[in-house]
């Protein structure tokens, strides 16, 4: 599911939000279509039927120099339509939508979590999204007074590299995250619903573990860093159901070999508006969990300084089918991403830590929360 | 002591109400002549640094083009420059709204989506329709109201020859943040303002903002690295500073007229003072003899004065607010036409500009009242009581007088040989000189027309001659009105002699038939092309013996001075027609444009840079600094900053291919021009075109030429009617002071008819001198401006041209002006009693 919200919101700040699915004169968005006929590499490539797309690389790295420093890193490349067919002019200016990418680089022994964010028109002189042939998938010029560009390229191995910088937070990265395993579709036929009314949904697959090696740089000092990734593609154009305002969702690579991804979308009151959940096993097996198979509790809050917004901090996490009791806690408690580019816009992502019920250390992942706080911008 | 001084004042006051009304009303139009100056000036400056600051928000520095527009693969380079921490690009120029003459909309095409902060943030729902509806445009409520346009409408618009349709899709209140800001401001995608209007790969400029910490300074010296030649980097403030630069000629000149006015006030509060002064002498000597000290005595003429600048300050602000408004039209159009700086919308009277005009009111009448006040507080008790005339001592004092004001022309004009050639300023040293001459001549001459003998009878001529013994009343009336004379004939013959220097320059170099460029041209110059097929069109006529095209920026030297940059054919048969040349055969000039890619510099620019045939003139390119050989110096009337000529191949090598603004045909000859301009716009019925013939273009030009005098014309007429105000007021004066005369007059068996015809001649008498001094003055002071001002400010040689007509006419209105002036005061007088008859008269 992921930041399906997260764009909406840009498109919300920026624009009417998904009631107006249509442009003015144009073609309405597609709808995610649940009998897609997935076909890859073609579709690690941008989608530009559906409103919104999303490259989504969240990990944790190991500094190679410190064994045991850890650190957390997400890069994520946003591909924002706002109107399918923008009138044809004769200018390198005309589009009609946004890219849009975030960099955070956490560093929870030093206690810092930083930001860093682009937005541009979706214009060749600013950032895009590649064409299937091109090694780039999704590409962005480098924020105001830094050189370069940002980027996501899909090398003829199947290995992403990723490469983004901000000079002035004194942040980048430089990684390779190769798949370790096959592609998994999040629901039947990689349709994920969002809603119980029909027509919320996407189309969804994640790389769940990626051997990740590259170089990190924090306060402009670069470390080589090995670890593993996850990534997250999703495509669709109206994902929210309107009563929604964000989500919790997790992806947990557990100590054991398998991996859970979780998520569930909140009304205003808090409540759990719809949430489902995949199990995958070391052998390749998938399991799409009903909203009964599995509960995710708070443990605790931690309020936002810079927002106001308060978060829940640290879950049980159990699927009792599965026998899964894991314990989830932020590495960090700080580590919200607010950006200064699209008003309102603020969500806390981050690397947690997982223990078992003895107490002992049983995997790591990472945890994205949006919509909590009294400013956050709703996402539709 | 000190409550009697204050009756006292009470008590003059109502004694000389008429009097003292008249010097109110001096104070009140010299104040409202400079305030109303100022506040245009003023205004003209907020609305260029108002629109900056609507349009560039918080920027710290404006990226911009040396030719006019910049190139918009500049803006990656300026994002990748540390210290940057947001650029904007902007693509601007003004478009015209068609059907709607004079409405345009000033365009900023922004990039809206990148934009979620600034001056161009949208409603959210907005941005949408600004990428998706083509044509979509945001306009301010000021300005929908005014056209009548609610969201939804449609407007059609032309920049060049190309047309728009554009869709009101919101509302942007940019006059929120700054208002002064043009009403005309409206908001469109960066992608639809270019793809619908522009240009690909033409931007104007790119806004940045420096990063927390980062000081401005530093960055645009980084900047300025990164970009090299390619394009300069202002901060909004020396944005206005350049635009003050552009202005300030026209600024010094309008303020300089407007301080004659006070000039003319100051006079008029001089000549109430003296002869409140003259009849209170009495008063005066008694108070001096029962003890008042000087210091008291000046306090209470000094406090009158003030009163009276209080006064005339308090009627005078709101006159020069209403002048203002009434002007604003004009000066906006001279801003807007002549200057391409924002148009006025707004008058703006700021408490400084209140200061301002308090100030000038009061300095006035205090520097009005200072001399009668000092002179009746030196003198004796006994002077003052002692009932001799004053006149005596007027009288002798003529001839000093004149002196010194011989000695103030002699200095003016020994200030500008001196300086002239170094300091412009200087060229004004000369015409204060004659300022200051032509009243302090008046005396002298009011003196010599009496001792033209009195005639046997009381009548007009009586009248007229007799002044000569009432110099401290008549003098100064006499010596306002000469000054406003002056005034009045020399910018006459100087307006007279420049537009006749323009019509003899027009018919030299107007040669072609038949004139085509756009309705945006005026203001959008560069931007405003003419499309290929338009052209093609052109060429095809088969009328057409020859097809002349021009292109124009405005552009830089390469020592900073903004120059407007044309290019043409001149390959043309018959270019060497189009140029007037100062000195050299125009054949010759035009081949070296052609084979050596010379350039030909306008006067002012070849004054200002000193500049001559066969020196050089570096002008910015679009990659760096391009060195021309000057080949020749063109006389030029349009742009006042100076103006380079080149032949089209070397204009697009140097500032990089484009489409030209301008087309003129020249026809076969016996041709009917207004025929093939009708034959043209129905060749070309769908481009926005102005299709002249020769015949109409000019009197266009005149036209404009006529609107950027209009406010020296309302400046001339308020100095005339503060100096008509002046011979009321001398007039009254004379009624009351000689009261006692009259009285004698009427018990010697005068008619009440003689009375009255003495004073009109009276009237006429201050009228008359007034009008010889003026003239005279007038005169020099036109060869002053002519030969001195003209070409240190604006640096144009004008032809000197007398308009005789007009003088005769403005000689005429004067001297009706003053009989006018002069009605009631002989009515008052001629209505002396005999009973007034005192002893002290005999």
């Amino acid at each position: 599911m992921r930041s399906s919200a997260l764009a909406l919101a840009l498109a919300a700040a920026l624009a009417a939000g998904a009631a107006a699915a249509a442009g003015p004169e144009g073609r309405a968005w597609a709808p995610a279509d649940p009998a897609h006929r997935w076909s890859f590499p073609r579709d690690h490539h941008a989608h530009r039927e559906y409103r919104n797309e999303w490259w989504y690389l969240t990990g944790t790295l190991e500094d190679a120099a410190a064994p045991g420093r850890r650190l957390g890193y997400q890069v994520t490349f946003f591909r924002v339509g706002l109107v399918r067919d923008p009138p044809a002019l004769d200018s390198a200016w005309a589009t009609g939508g946004a890219v849009m990418a975030h960099l955070a680089i956490t560093d929870p022994g030093a206690g810092t979590h930083r930001f860093a964010e682009v937005l541009w028109r979706d214009v060749p002189m600013l950032g895009g999204f590649g064409a299937e042939g091109d090694p780039v998938l999704a590409w962005a010029v480098a924020p105001p007074g830094t050189a370069g560009r940002w980027a996501l390229t899909l090398g003829a191995d199947g290995a992403f590299a990723v490469s983004a910088r901000d000079d002035a937070q004194g942040i980048a990265l430089e990684l390779v995250a190769r798949p370790e395993r096959p592609v998994v579709l999040q629901g039947p036929n990689g349709y994920s619903r969002k809603a119980a009314a029909p027509g919320h949904a996407s189309l969804y697959y994640s790389f769940t573990r990626m051997a990740t090696s590259g170089a990190v740089t924090l306060d402009g000092r670069a470390r080589a860093v090995r670890g593993t990734s996850w990534m997250d593609r999703e495509m669709g154009s109206s994902q929210l159901a309107p009563a929604q305002v964000g989500w919790d969702w997790f992806a947990l690579r557990l100590a054991d070999g398998r991996d859970l991804m979780l998520y569930a979308l909140r009304r205003a009151d808090g409540t759990v508006d719809f949430r489902r959940a995949t199990l995958l096993t070391p052998d390749g097996a998938v399991r799409w969990l009903e909203a009964d198979a599995w509960r995710a509790e708070p443990l605790g809050r931690w309020r936002s300084a810079a927002t106001g917004a308060e978060y829940p901090s640290g879950w049980t996490v159990t699927v009792p089918s599965a026998g899964i009791r894991l314990t989830v806690r932020p590495e960090l408690d700080a580590a919200e991403n607010v950006s200064s580019r699209v008003p309102g816009l603020a969500y806390w992502e981050g690397p947690v830590r997982l223990t078992g019920p003895d107490g002992r250390a049983a995997g790591e992942g990472y945890v994205e929360l949006t919509g909590y706080g009294a400013r956050a911008r709703p996402p539709i | 002591m000190r409550a009697y001084l204050a009756r006292a004042v009470g008590r003059e006051l109502r004694a000389g109400k008429a009097l003292f009304l008249l010097s109110v009303a001096g104070v009140a139009l010299g104040v409202g002549a400079v305030l109303s100056i100022q506040i245009l000036n003023g205004s003209a400056l907020g609305a260029f640094a108002g629109t900056v600051r609507a349009v560039s928000g918080d920027a710290d520095l404006s990226v911009l083009g040396w030719t006019g527009a910049l190139d918009e693969a500049l803006f990656p380079e300026v994002l990748a420059v540390r210290g940057v921490a947001a650029a904007r690009p902007l693509w601007r120029a003004d478009a015209v709204v068609e059907g709607r003459p004079g409405a345009s909309l000033e365009l900023v095409g922004a990039d809206l989506l990148g934009a979620a902060r600034g001056p161009s943030a949208l409603p959210p729902a907005a941005l949408e329709g600004a990428l998706g509806t083509p044509g979509w445009v945001a306009v301010t409520p000021a300005w929908a109201e005014e056209m009548g346009w609610r969201e939804g409408d449609r407007i059609d618009v032309s920049l060049g020859s190309r047309r728009a349709r554009l869709v009101v899709g919101a509302r942007v209140d940019f006059q929120a943040a700054a208002p002064l800001a043009s009403r005309r401001l409206a908001l469109m995608d960066i992608g639809q303002a270019q793809g619908l209007l522009g240009t690909r790969g033409r931007i104007h400029q790119i806004d940045v903002r420096a990063a927390p910490g980062v000081a401005p300074g530093a960055l645009a010296e980084r900047l300025s690295a990164a970009l090299g030649e390619r394009a300069r980097v202002a901060t909004p403030e020396q944005r206005t500073v350049e635009a003050g630069g552009l202005l300030s000629a026209f600024r010094l000149n309008l303020t300089a007229l407007s301080l004659v006015s006070v000039l003319v006030g100051g006079f008029l509060v001089y000549a109430s003072v003296r002869a409140s002064l003259a009849r209170r002498r009495e008063e005066l000597g008694m108070l001096r003899a029962v003890g008042a000290t000087r210091a008291q005595v000046l306090g209470l003429v000094l406090g009158e004065a003030a009163l009276l600048g209080i006064l005339g300050t308090a009627a005078g602000v709101p006159l020069g607010w209403l002048a203002a408004q009434a002007n604003v039209g004009a000066v906006s159009g001279t801003v807007r036409n002549l200057y391409l700086l924002e148009g006025i919308d707004r008058v703006a009277l700021t408490p400084a500009l209140v200061a301002l005009g308090a100030a000038t009111g009061l300095a006035g009448a205090l520097a009005g009242a200072l001399w009668p006040a000092l002179d009746a507080a030196r003198a004796d008790p006994r002077a003052l009581l002692a009932s001799i005339a004053v006149e005596e001592g007027a009288g002798a004092r003529a001839g000093r007088l004149l002196a010194a004001g011989l000695a103030a022309l002699a200095a003016g004009l020994a200030v500008y040989a001196l300086a002239g050639e170094r300091l412009a300023a200087a060229g004004f040293a000369p015409a204060v000189g004659i300022l200051v001459a032509v009243p302090l001549a008046t005396p002298a001459l009011l003196r010599g027309m009496g001792r033209a003998g009195l005639p046997h009878r009381l009548g007009i001529a009586y009248g007229l001659r007799s002044l000569g013994g009432r110099l401290s009343a008549s003098a100064p009336a006499a010596g306002a009105l000469a000054v406003a004379v002056a005034m009045l004939a020399g910018v006459t013959v100087m307006v007279g002699s420049f537009r006749d220097t323009v019509e003899r320059w027009l018919d030299a170099t107007l040669r072609a038939d038949v004139y085509v460029t756009t309705p945006s041209w005026r203001r959008a110059r560069s931007e405003a092309t003419l499309a290929p097929e338009v052209l093609a069109t052109l060429r095809a006529y088969p009328g057409a013996r020859s097809v002349d095209v021009l292109r124009q920026h405005t552009g830089y030297t390469a020592d900073g001075r903004r120059v407007q940059v044309s290019g043409v054919d001149a390959a043309v048969p018959g270019a060497d027609g189009r140029v007037a040349l100062v000195a050299g055969d125009a054949g010759e000039a035009m081949r070296a444009l052609r084979e050596r890619g010379a350039v030909l510099v306008s006067e002012p620019l070849a004054r200002k840079a000193g500049l001559a045939p066969g020196g050089a003139l570096a002008l910015r390119g679009r990659e760096g600094p391009v060195r021309f050989p000057v080949a020749g110096v063109y006389r030029d009337y349009g742009a006042e900053g100076g103006a380079v000529l080149m032949d089209l191949e070397a204009y697009a090598r140097a500032f990089g291919p484009g489409a030209p603004s301008n087309a003129a045909l020249t026809l076969a000859p016996g041709d009917d021009p207004e025929r093939a301009v009708a034959a043209l716009r129905a060749a070309l019925p769908g481009a926005a075109l102005q299709i002249r013939s020769n015949r109409t273009l000019r009197g266009e030009v005149l036209a404009i030429f006529e609107q950027t005098f209009a406010v020296t014309r309302l400046l001339e007429a308020m100095g005339l009617v503060i100096a008509a105000a002046g011979v009321t007021l001398s007039l009254l004066v004379l009624a009351r002071d000689r009261r006692a005369e009259l009285a004698l007059y009427r018990a010697l068996g005068a008619s009440r008819g003689q009375l009255f015809r003495v004073f009109l001649g009276r009237g006429l008498a201050v009228g008359g001198a007034g009008l010889v001094l003026g003239l005279a003055g007038g005169g020099a002071l036109a060869v002053v401006l002519v030969r001195a001002v003209n070409p240190a400010f604006f640096g144009w040689t004008l032809g000197i041209s007398v308009p005789l007509r007009a003088l005769a006419l403005e000689a005429l209105a004067i001297l009706a002006a003053a009989a006018a002036a002069s009605l009631y005061p002989a009515l008052a007088a001629s209505r002396t009693p005999a009973q007034e008859l005192s002893r002290d008269a005999l």
